[in-house]
């Protein structure tokens, strides 16, 4: 992969990620915001510059990649939940990663191998 | 948790106020940039390094949630905060079906997969959001999950 590639995926997902943050900054009530805090900004990003320089074959195997991973994201959410509460929000959150590591990085050791 | 807090938001309308698209600090907007740059760099390198399955991972790795979380409790405390994350629950069974659409329908055609699979995300995150909305469904979660007050 070409560092141009990896540049300008990331900084489409950037872009991607303003887009979206400011959809669920403006959304209300807040519950309802909180749809876009899981929105696919960076993966639509990713995957429109996979299919542009590789081609759709090359952008599958990334989307399998994130369909194993949205457990993760679901499980991590849900800790939040948990966590924010007793910890506050920066703490709680950052802690919750470690739940979307053991669930994404668990299921894919399982599916892949 | 202030559970009279969130019932007060709950019973808003559902919409988007225009003026707050614009209401966002540059520190803020910046902050979000930098950590969905980081992201999609991580996700980048990893597929590059161990592989595009590895690399799709981190589509879905809650990189900008902390800020977001953080920056909502700044400004409108714990509880708005609370249910962000309640709302991200919703959103993250949407990011399968956005996932789901993209492996099943890239192949036939990419530009309308994505278009398409954004769709799936909009539409089960979001009817997923009136069901749990119209019915006890949120109640159930925040009974469940909070310690509310």
């Amino acid at each position: 992969m070409s560092i141009w590639l990896i540049a300008a995926k990331a900084l489409l997902g950037g872009f991607a990620v303003i887009a979206f943050s400011l959809l669920g900054q403006a959304g209300h009530p807040k519950r309802f915001s909180g749809l876009f805090a899981a929105a696919p900004s960076v993966a639509l990003a990713s995957l429109a510059m996979t299919v542009i320089a590789k081609g759709a074959g090359g952008a599958v195997p990334y989307a399998q990649g994130m369909l194993i991973a949205s457990a993760g994201m679901l499980v991590y959410c849900l800790v939040c939940l948990v966590l924010i509460q007793r910890l506050h929000a920066l703490s709680g959150s950052i802690l919750a990663w470690s739940a979307w590591f053991a669930v994404a990085g668990g299921l894919y050791l399982v599916v892949d191998h | 948790m202030d559970g009279r807090q969130l019932f007060q938001d709950d019973e808003q309308p559902v919409g988007f106020d225009g003026s707050k698209l614009f209401k966002a600090k540059p520190s803020e907007i910046a902050i979000r940039f930098v950590f969905g740059v980081g992201i999609a760099l991580v996700a980048a390198v990893i597929g590059a390094v161990f592989g595009p399955k590895a690399g799709g991972l981190f589509l879905a790795f809650p990189a900008v949630l902390p800020a977001t979380l953080t920056l909502i409790e700044k400004k409108e405390g714990t509880t708005k905060a609370w249910a962000d994350a309640s709302g991200g629950v919703l959103g993250a069974i949407g990011l399968a079906a956005f996932a789901l659409t993209a492996v099943l329908l890239l192949r036939w055609n990419p530009l309308a997969a994505l278009l398409l699979a954004l769709g799936a995300w909009a539409v089960v995150s979001g009817s997923l959001y009136f069901l749990f909305r119209k019915t006890e469904l949120f109640l159930m979660q925040d009974k469940l999950l909070s310690r509310s007050r």
